[in-house]
This record gives C-alpha cells, structure tokens and sequence, in this order.
C-alpha cells in the first residue's frame, strides 16, 4: 500500500473512519512496526473485530483482552504470552490498532 | 472480597452509569468478584432492542452482554422497579436475574457502591 | 398540528423529582414533549390524559422502546421537535 492510500488516523495511529479498514490496511499498519501478519494474527483480528461488532467495544484493558480471548479460543491463545508474542508492546491496544477498532479505554 | 455495583440512573442521560460499569469490568479484570445490581429507572439498561446509533451512542445492551465474558458474576434488576417500567423475561435481555433490592441481598457482599 | 400554548420538554426519567413536578402542570391546552430519559414515561404508562404527548424517536429507538405500541404519545423526529418548539407560545425544558 502506498503512502497516500493510507486512511485518516489519530495520533496514535487508531483509524478515525472504522469503515475505512481492510486487510491491505491492517498490514501497513502493521509493517509500521516491521510486523508481518500470519495466520495466528488474523486470527486474533478476526476474533476482535466480531467481539466489536456484538458488543459495540473494543475489549477496555489488556486483561479483558486476554480473558475474551481465552473465551472464545481456548487457553491456548488466551494467554498473555502468546497474546505478547503476536502483537508485541500493550497486545490489547497493538491489536485494536491493527484491526481497525477504537483504542482500548483503559490502556496506557 | 465482592463488590455489588449499582446502577439506578436510566441509560444514555449520562456518564455515570457507563462508569460504573467500567468499573466493575475492572474489578473482574484483578478476578475480584463483581456483581450489577439495576435499580428504579437503571432496570432500563437491560431492555431488549436498543438501538442507539440515532443518537451518537454505543448500545449499553450490547456493551452488557460483554459482562459475563470479562467475569462479571451476576447481572441483577429489582423486580418491582422492572414491573414499573413494563419489563418481564419477554423483554429483558439474556442472563438477568429478578431479586429484591433490599438490606438482605446487600449483606451478600463487602462492598456497595453507586453510580454516580 | 394545531396551536400549543405551553410546550413542555422534558428529559428527566419517571423516577426524577422534577418529572413529577413537570406532570403536575401540564394543562390539556399544553404539550408534552419527551426526550432523552423523559421517553422512558412510554413504558411506565403513566402520562397525563389531556395533553398532546410527543416523544423523540431517536430516544425512543435508544432505549428499545420502539416495539412498544403506545396510543398516548405521537413519534417526532429532530426537524419536527424543532417545528413543535417553534409553534408553542412558549417553552419549558424541565
């Protein structure tokens, strides 16, 4: 993707337009951060951005985050390692940011 | 130690309810027992069918129903506050629990507090 | 529409003092408008007999209340509450 098509974004590189989001743009903002998505992060995107759409939030800290994966993926993937490993930094806000959803409320 | 979180302030007029539920989403967060009392006009959170996008807001029915996956243990509504405002399992949401809001369902935890 | 003396608009829900306050005195040549957490009034039922009630729809819609069949209250959206406020001789926000 090139520069100009890159959507409207807050400060914090959170896109401002939700409907602005598809995968070429969840993985520039992901190559801003020199990562490469697998299947394991579309997987926890996909995850996240049904979690928005039943409960019209993104899940508000990184441990809500870890616990509504676990929920719907199994201890597995619900656990604050792997979730560190694929989405490195505050996983839940990396997260959101790459599937287009609202930054997490309560993420520093 | 379990915390009971009230809410009696009726959805979208204000903050403050939307607090308190951040609130108890925080406490389920550490795994401290949480518990959502909704009273007088609050019941009305719990109403099927909102549809908030007219007004510029997130529906707080589909925002509750995040609370059992964050590990809040119970959702309750006093039963004569849901018969004033015309709600019965028909048209409350899912997983809401009728009691009466009195001395004794509070002495069931450590803490109360309000919204607001 | 025709002519209304007083509109009330009000935004307070059934359990709020100044709702009660706001009932009390309405007159049947007035109008009640419910907003916001005034339109919860439509699923306690008890709204004043003589008045022309009105209710918000977006306000009703927020608050799941738009299933509900209510014969005492009449829907408005935005350019119509903005039309009823205008028609009134005048006008108390509660």
């Amino acid at each position: 993707m090139t520069g100009n098509s890159m959507p409207e974004r807050n400060n914090e590189g959170f896109l401002e337009n939700a409907q602005d989001w598809t995968e070429a743009v969840a993985t520039a903002i992901a190559a801003e951060d020199e990562m490469e998505l697998t299947e394991k992060h579309w997987e926890i995107i996909q995850f996240l951005r049904s979690f928005y759409k039943e409960h019209e939030m993104s899940p508000p800290s990184n441990r809500l985050f870890v616990k509504a994966v676990k929920e719907a993926l199994g201890e597995d993937k619900g656990n604050s390692i792997y979730l560190m490993q694929l989405f490195p930094g505050t996983p839940a806000k990396t997260a959101c940011r790459i599937a287009g959803l609202p930054r997490p409320t309560n993420c520093l | 130690m379990s915390t009971l979180i009230m809410i009696d302030q009726p959805p979208y007029g204000a903050w403050t309810g939307r607090e308190a539920l951040d609130m108890a989403f925080s406490l389920a967060a550490f795994d401290q027992p949480a518990s959502l009392l909704f009273t007088g006009a609050g019941v009305n959170w719990l109403r099927q069918a909102q549809e908030a996008g007219g007004i510029g807001q997130k529906s707080v029915e589909k925002n509750l129903s995040a609370a059992p996956i964050f590990g809040i243990e119970a959702i309750m509504a006093d039963r004569s506050a849901c018969s004033t405002y015309g709600l019965d399992e028909n048209s409350l949401i899912e997983g809401v629990t009728l009691v009466d809001a009195d001395a004794a369902l509070l002495t069931n935890y450590d803490h109360t507090a309000f919204a607001g | 529409m025709t002519a209304i003396k007083t509109l009330h608009i009000l935004n307070k829900s059934p359990d709020n003092p100044r709702a009660a306050k706001c009932l009390e005195m309405v007159s049947e040549e007035d109008g009640l408008l419910l907003i916001g957490g005034g339109v919860l009034f439509l699923a306690t039922g008890n709204l004043p007999g003589a008045a022309k009630v009105f209710a918000l729809s977006p306000d009703v819609d927020a608050r799941g209340l738009g299933k509900l069949k209510w014969s005492s209250a009449s829907a408005v959206d935005f350019a119509e509450m903005v039309q009823l406020s205008l028609q009134a001789q005048r006008v108390v926000s509660w």
